[in-house]
């Protein structure tokens, strides 16, 4: 080492660190939080899949609808009926972080992300949001969205309010989620206190954990299509 | 009977399993280390704890896809510093370290006499203002290596690069560093 590089590495031992703190009660505790919730959805969704009938029945009277959704939890999202949708001014913002190279995006991201096999558009921008660790595909531009696709892995991550929206359970290859079309609802970043209008959108959670959004003005056997595409 | 403690390797496979006493002895091993390099990767205390523990957390979901007997360390490291820079870049701030107030006198060797203490604690100062103002890239990977004392490999693969780009960067931001220091002593 040269001399200029031995003083780097004394400097380096008496930088005026902040005291560290204890991380490991923390860190267990959200580990426990986020496996609480799973130890009672899961048996929960078997009996929601052979349920939906009768939810989407019930769902027609608001305040048993808010009753039953309130507690609709898949991957990273939970589902809510509101009274009355917030008032929200439309940006063109969709919050989706930084863009980069879907390279770097698989460097940052926690998890393995699944790319859209999709003939005939274009090749998507990438996009990567720090603070929550999401990964968006978007085709077409933030004022003008055709087809937007996130990925994120955890639990809590996101909202969605709903007002007018249809909800339907479904699962497909192994994941599990819903459906929600009919109306514009809110997506609310509770964390960040961002929300914006969304319109339909399919929402599953990967047996690893994952959660995909596709939001794009499609049908459900559309959404569907696109995300078994992904590999 | 008094058992032998768990090696990294079967606490890292507890883990895996969903063992979350083996991966607190984990956390416990690697806490300090993280949060030196989200300090030195954001330059705020609170950024660096937040970055730290999310990464823990991250780290835990992933550890499905660790590559079995490779080094945990550099892996941890990658996960904390993606949140660091993150964080970094979303508040727009500049990081600008600074040297304990005891580093007047220099850790190591036998005692200098007051006169070299108070000159080599100036250059040192002096230096840490050249890493401060090196270029965000330059500045990490001295950080990294020289800071931190990680490998080259160590770094490349916390910083998400090749080694041949940690070493170009390394070699800009030495000859930036003697730039500035021989600028100061004319």
């Amino acid at each position: 080492m040269s001399e200029l590089e031995l003083a780097l590495t004394r400097i380096g031992r008496d930088l005026d660190y902040p005291d560290a703190p204890e991380l490991v009660a923390p860190v267990r505790q959200r580990l426990a939080e986020a496996r609480r919730p799973r130890s009672w959805r899961r048996p929960l969704v078997i009996a929601l899949a052979v349920l939906v009938v009768a939810v989407v029945a019930v769902m027609a009277v608001p305040q048993a609808r808010s009753a039953i959704l309130d507690w609709l939890g898949i991957g990273s999202v939970t589902v809510r009926y509101v009274e009355e949708l917030p008032k929200l001014e439309r940006t063109g913002d969709l919050g989706l972080g930084d863009e980069m190279s879907l390279s770097e995006t698989r460097e940052r991201a926690s998890f393995p992300i699944k790319v859209p096999m999709i003939e005939g558009l274009d090749d998507p921008k990438t996009y990567f949001r720090g603070e929550i660790g999401q990964v968006s595909f978007l085709y077409g531009s933030e004022d003008d969205p055709k087809l937007l696709i996130t990925q994120v892995i955890g639990t809590g991550t996101l909202e969605k309010l709903l007002h007018e929206t249809n909800i339907q359970v479904i699962t497909a290859d192994g994941a599990r989620g819903a459906w929600l079309s009919g109306g514009e609802h809110v997506l609310f970043l509770p964390g960040l206190g961002e929300q914006r209008f969304v319109g339909n959108v399919l929402i599953l959670e990967r047996p690893d954990g994952v959660t995909t959004r596709i939001e794009a003005d499609v049908s459900k056997d559309e959404a569907l299509r696109i995300y078994r595409s992904m590999r | 009977m008094v058992g032998r403690p768990l090696t990294e390797q079967e606490l890292i496979e507890r883990a895996r399993r969903g063992d979350q006493d083996a991966y607190g002895d984990l956390v416990h091993a690697y806490q300090g280390i993280a949060f030196r390099t989200a300090y030195l990767l954001t330059g705020n205390a609170a950024d660096a704890q937040d970055a730290a523990q999310d990464a823990f957390v991250k780290a835990f979901y992933a550890l499905g896809r660790f590559r079995r007997g490779a080094e945990l360390r550099p892996w941890l490291l990658r996960i904390v510093a993606n949140e660091a820079r993150n964080r970094r870049r979303s508040a727009g701030r500049r990081v600008n370290l600074a040297l304990r107030a005891a580093a007047a006198v220099p850790s190591g060797g036998a005692a200098p006499s007051p006169e070299s203490s108070v000159l080599d604690s100036e250059r040192h100062g002096a230096l840490l203002d050249a890493v401060n103002g090196l270029r965000e890239e330059e500045r990490e990977v001295v950080a990294c290596r020289y800071f931190l004392e990680l490998s080259e490999e160590e770094t490349a693969e916390t910083l998400g690069l090749r080694k041949g780009t940690v070493k170009s960067r390394l070699s800009r931001a030495l000859a930036h560093l003697r730039e500035h220091m021989e600028a100061d002593d004319v």
